[in-house]
């Protein structure tokens, strides 16, 4: 019985963990900035290329995944001063630009780099409970989603970044007027985004397949957490991750993956018609 | 006046003579076009680029080896990126625009369903060169790739006796995986084994945490791993971290998808599987084969059984077209109607069934071990694509252009 | 006449004077003459890529003139596309009775994009969140129809047939006096899909440069206002949605008879943007925009594909950055600007553009 109920809570972390890791980048690029960002899988796949790269070197996996996350952030920095810069007044076009660098990207990585790449291996092993025996690492996995979301709501609340960074969304014009480099700030915020994709890709780059396209795999989870978040990251992830995951987990397990898959998106469905501006929204106006 | 006329004559006929001389070689330099379409971007590049590799070798080695009835072989290569409106638009380029004499390619059934209904209009032969769920009845399409009965009735007896009756059975939801379910299922129920367990992925899943314990829950004796695509793959190393050991068994790994070479030992220990070629075979045949492969493409990751099979496929149409002294699809279906379309491949001889217009092939039962290498535990020599034959379809009779499986069979 | 003329041209479409209906009238005899000068196969690949521009029209309506962000076109051209599958297959249908099956379809994909309309949009969803609820619902639809593959998946005699796709079904007919039914294909397909890409696009100028068009603009440009003016808005949104949906439907019914199969893939990823990557990249605002550039765009990117091979990709993702970056409203009306520029006279200059 006890072994029933752990696995329960093992799948439910599990889910929840990939969905918050997968979305957290995504929320500040789309959530706060507005910017539909296409190419969010391949800020990923270069977390997940750039960490085995360094594992291939000999380097230590932890130290690995940080220059992975580190890396996909410089791209993200070197990509919004170049172009994305020029499109935060028609946030739809961006669709197209991130959309065309997606493109450009995965194809020329599988040019560049091969169909695929040997693996490297799930690290820590494994353990038991009861008859069932679990994955040690994806604990940390979901460990690393808590602690994202701990660092969210600490670099936002209460670092001078995070003020200003906030100030820069709600009003930019205002912003600068009071001396925020808003410029600066835009350009830290899609860094940051990026990095945080960086870090899902290089934490899961461990248990996949390593293949130039497999970014997209997780582009549905993370539009989907976004959404029904809503526009604030802080308030809105990780209630949206918690429901998510119930929904997919319940469904997983008594109906099957394809249950758990449509079930997310008919999911999304009601609850943005039940709450047009997200869970955040909903939140938000609840406390005024 | 005899003289004159006998003059003219002589200038006559060596006229015709040398317009004959110059016409043949004209004809001769012709070259026979073929279409290919491969994916070679996109999500499985992996397995299209193989597939090109193969085609180009063996259309390189026929042409020195002065082509085809004199004629040299013309590859008309598109890209279709995995999408099925592509297939159709370039399906319909290669046969009205560029008028190929044959059209090769498509990976996913998707695509060989979506090409299927055009080349039926058309005079031209249509070769499908992968391994699939089978079925497929027309007379337009030839399979050279294996299909289940030379695979599952191979493996299915023998992973039953070694390991168990209890299987548990993960496959793609779509065609492929849910009509091989089907087979296993059937064969399972023959052997009197019990399937404890069922589960369909959808394309595109690459988290398996509930599969790996319901699969404990159910606690089979092996796996039938039918899983599709590099996502669904990442099963393997996620069944590995969690201390999953099971055999396994299935028609699509380790020849197809190199499983064993993309992830690190021991994520593909215990799996087996049946394939007609898979990069250790280690004939004298096949190593001359691989020797000459690996010299023009050094970079390649694993030989696989596709891009194997695109290359026999071209010997096919090959020996088709000689023995009918003809590219016209209904001569050369006369050379198979005989039962002695047959070619010496690097597995050993094949030869293409009469009734179904599948190929024949050499099966072998291959294991993986813990550190990845790859050893031959059963022989099963030729085995025939019976099945399709068996249910009634009977190309030199009717065609009916129709895809069967297990529960959908012909109308009697 | 002139009443018919006056009520195409309009502040809401660019290109109202004598020099635009010139050129239009060429470009027109140029596409009626166009299969005498060419070859079979390319008369029928020009009438395939029209069949998808009526599909972008009816987004440019949605998006671009009403303001609501539909990412869910695909959805509806599959449910028509299997609905013409089940419809023709189950009737064993030939000559008149595939345009009753088209129809049909439409109509069907009609009563799901009202039913899915009304479901949102008086539930006040807009903006961004109208287009991921589009796109969850085209992505569920394709979920969906790619487990379809066992045999007790099916409509009567018509077979869903999962990731496969839907086969068997016949290609549009059209019954003629005396003689044989038409087959539509090659130059009869050609002259059908044209005649019917020219009536939607004529048609359309009229709708939005109607009364009911000024009112879906201003929906666009300002909601709350035009519904303090006592519009209802939301009855405007609908017949906006229910329209540009039904186009996509009708392209749809047109690719699964040209093709004869329609498989899941047709309403999944990447499938779902390319029709919001055809109307953004040719400017969302204008019909005769997103009419020429939807198909210069698909011509570039097949010929892209063809020659390119494995770079195909590369150009192409590298033509749409390059678009957004030098010319901000879209492609089409970039040119159409700079043309209007020589000419002097640039009524579109009257217009704001406004992001939507």
């Amino acid at each position: 019985m006890f072994a029933e109920i752990f696995s329960i809570l093992y799948q439910f972390a599990d889910v929840f963990a990939f969905l918050i890791l997968a979305a957290a980048g995504l929320a500040i690029i789309f959530g706060m900035m507005g910017i539909i960002n296409m190419a969010h899988g391949e800020f990923i796949t270069c977390g997940i290329y750039v960490t085995v790269i360094c594992v291939q070197q000999g380097m230590p996996l932890p130290l690995a995944q940080a220059i992975g996350a580190l890396s996909a952030g410089l791209v993200g920095i070197a990509l919004e001063r170049t172009i994305i810069r020029h499109l935060y007044h028609r946030p739809l076009d961006s669709i197209l630009a991130t959309w065309g660098i997606s493109l450009m990207v995965t194809q020329g990585m599988l040019l560049l780099l091969g169909s695929s790449w040997r693996g490297i291996g799930t690290p820590l092993g494994s353990f038991q409970v009861g008859d069932y025996t679990f994955s040690t690492y994806r604990l940390v996995l979901f460990g690393a989603a808590i602690g994202v979301l701990a660092g969210l709501y600490l670099v936002f609340m209460r670092t001078g970044y995070g003020i200003m960074a906030r100030a820069t969304m709600q009003n930019a014009e205002m912003a600068q007027a009071l001396g925020v480099r808003t410029q600066h700030m835009y350009a830290a915020s899609f860094g940051m985004g990026a990095a945080l994709a960086g870090l899902c890709g290089a934490l899961y780059a461990p248990t996949m397949t390593l293949i130039p396209t497999m970014g997209i795999t997780f582009i549905i989870e993370s539009f989907v957490t976004v959404v029904v978040g809503g526009a604030n990251v802080l308030l809105g992830t990780a209630p949206a991750g918690i429901l998510l995951a119930v929904v997919r987990t319940a469904l997983n397990a008594w109906y099957g993956q394809i249950a758990g898959q449509i079930g997310l998106l008919i999911a999304v469905i009601v609850v943005i018609r039940l709450l047009p501006e997200g869970v955040s929204g909903w939140l938000s106006r609840r406390e005024r | 006046m005899a003289e004159v006329g006998r003059t003219v004559r002589r200038v006559g006929i060596f006229a015709a003579t040398t317009l004959a001389m110059a016409a043949w070689p004209a004809l001769a330099q012709q070259p026979i076009k073929v279409g290919l379409l491969e994916d070679v971007s996109g999500d499985i590049a992996l397995m299209g680029k193989p597939k090109l590799n193969g085609s180009q070798l063996a259309a390189e080695e026929i042409n020195k080896a002065g082509g085809i009835m004199g004629r040299k072989i013309e590859l008309l290569h598109l890209d279709p990126q995995m999408d099925n409106a592509r297939y159709q638009e370039f399906a319909r380029r290669l046969l009205q625009r560029d008028k190929v004499d044959v059209l090769i390619g498509g990976i996913t059934s998707a695509s060989r369903e979506a090409i299927r209904p055009i080349v039926n209009r058309t005079d031209v032969p249509y070769f499908y060169t992968n391994q699939y769920e089978g079925g497929v009845c027309d007379a337009s399409t030839i399979s050279i790739g294996a299909v289940p009965e030379q695979q599952f009735s191979t493996l299915i007896p023998w992973m039953v006796e070694k390991f168990g009756k209890k299987v548990y059975t993960i496959a793609a939801d779509y065609n492929f995986g849910q009509i091989s379910a089907e087979w296993t299922r059937d064969l399972m129920k023959k052997l009197g084994g019990q399937v404890v367990g069922e589960e369909f992925i959808p394309l595109g899943v690459s988290q398996f945490g509930q599969t790996i314990q319901n699969i404990q829950r159910a606690n089979p004796d092996w796996i039938m791993a039918l899983n599709v695509g590099a996502s669904q793959d990442s099963f393997f190393e996620q069944a590995a971290a969690a201390k999953l050991t099971i055999p396994m068994g299935s028609s699509i790994k380790v020849m197809l998808g190199f499983e064993h070479k993309r992830f690190p030992p021991p994520a593909l220990a215990q799996m087996h599987a049946t394939a007609n070629w898979f990069e250790e075979v280690d004939t004298p045949a096949a190593a001359d084969f691989k020797k000459r492969w690996r010299a023009k493409f050094p970079n390649e990751a694993y030989i696989n059984d596709m891009g194997y099979n695109a290359y026999t496929a071209l010997y096919m149409y090959k020996t088709l077209v000689e023995k009918a002294k003809s590219t016209k699809k209904a001569d050369l279906r006369k050379v198979i109607a005989t039962g002695e379309a047959c070619i010496d491949a690097p597995e050993g001889k094949i030869c293409i069934d009469p009734k179904s217009q599948h190929t024949s092939h050499h099966m072998r039962l291959i294991g993986v071990n813990p550190d990845h290498s790859v050893r031959v535990i059963k022989d099963f020599g030729l085995i025939k694509p019976y099945w399709l034959g068996e249910i009634g379809c009977d190309l030199t009779k009717k065609d009916p252009k129709a895809q069967y499986t297990p529960t959908s069979l012909p109308k009697k | 006449m002139r009443g018919f003329f006056g009520s195409l041209n309009g502040p809401q479409t660019l290109g109202n004077g004598r020099s635009f209906w010139t050129c239009f009238a060429a470009a027109l005899v140029v596409a009626l003459v166009y299969p005498g000068f060419s070859d079979p196969y390319s008369v029928g690949n020009v009438a395939y890529l029209l069949i998808f521009t009526l599909m972008a029209l009816g987004l440019s309506l949605m998006w671009g003139y009403t303001g609501m962000f539909s990412f869910g076109q695909t959805a509806f051209f599959g449910v028509a596309g299997y609905s013409y599958g089940v419809l023709a297959i189950n009737l064993d249908a030939s000559g008149a009775m595939t345009l009753f099956c088209l129809l049909g379809a439409i109509a069907v994909a009609a009563l799901f994009a009202a039913l899915l309309g009304y479901f949102l949009i008086w539930g006040r969803v807009s903006g961004v969140f109208f287009g991921i609820v589009t796109f969850a619902t085209t992505l569920a639809l394709a979920a969906f129809f790619g487990q379809t593959a066992g045999p007790e998946w099916a409509i009567g005699t018509a077979r869903f047939n999962g990731f496969n796709g839907m086969i068997g079904m016949p290609p549009l007919m059209l019954p003629w006096v005396g003689e044989e039914d038409i087959v539509l294909e090659g130059n009869a397909l050609y002259y059908f899909v044209l005649a019917l890409v020219l009536a939607i696009y004529l048609g359309l100028r009229a709708l939005v440069n109607s009364r009911f068009g000024n009112v879906l603009v201003s929906i666009r440009e300002d909601p709350l206002r035009a519904e303090l003016l006592g519009y209802d808005v939301r009855k405007y949104q609908l017949a906006s949605f229910v329209i540009g949906s039904s186009l996509a439907a009708l392209s749809g019914v047109l690719y699964t008879a040209w093709g004869q199969f329609i498989p899941p893939a047709s309403m999944g990823l990447p499938a779902a943007a390319m029709p919001i990557i055809w109307v953004a990249f040719s400017g969302r605002q204008d019909l005769t925009a997103t009419l020429a550039g939807t198909f210069l765009l698909l011509l570039a990117f097949q010929t892209i594909t063809v020659y390119s091979q494995q770079y195909a990709l590369i150009l192409m993702g590298f033509v749409l950055l390059v678009t957004v970056l030098l010319v901000p409203a879209g492609f089409i009306i970039g040119i159409g600007r700079l043309l209007a520029g020589f000419a002097g006279r640039d009524r579109a200059g009257t217009r704001q553009d406004v992001p939507a």
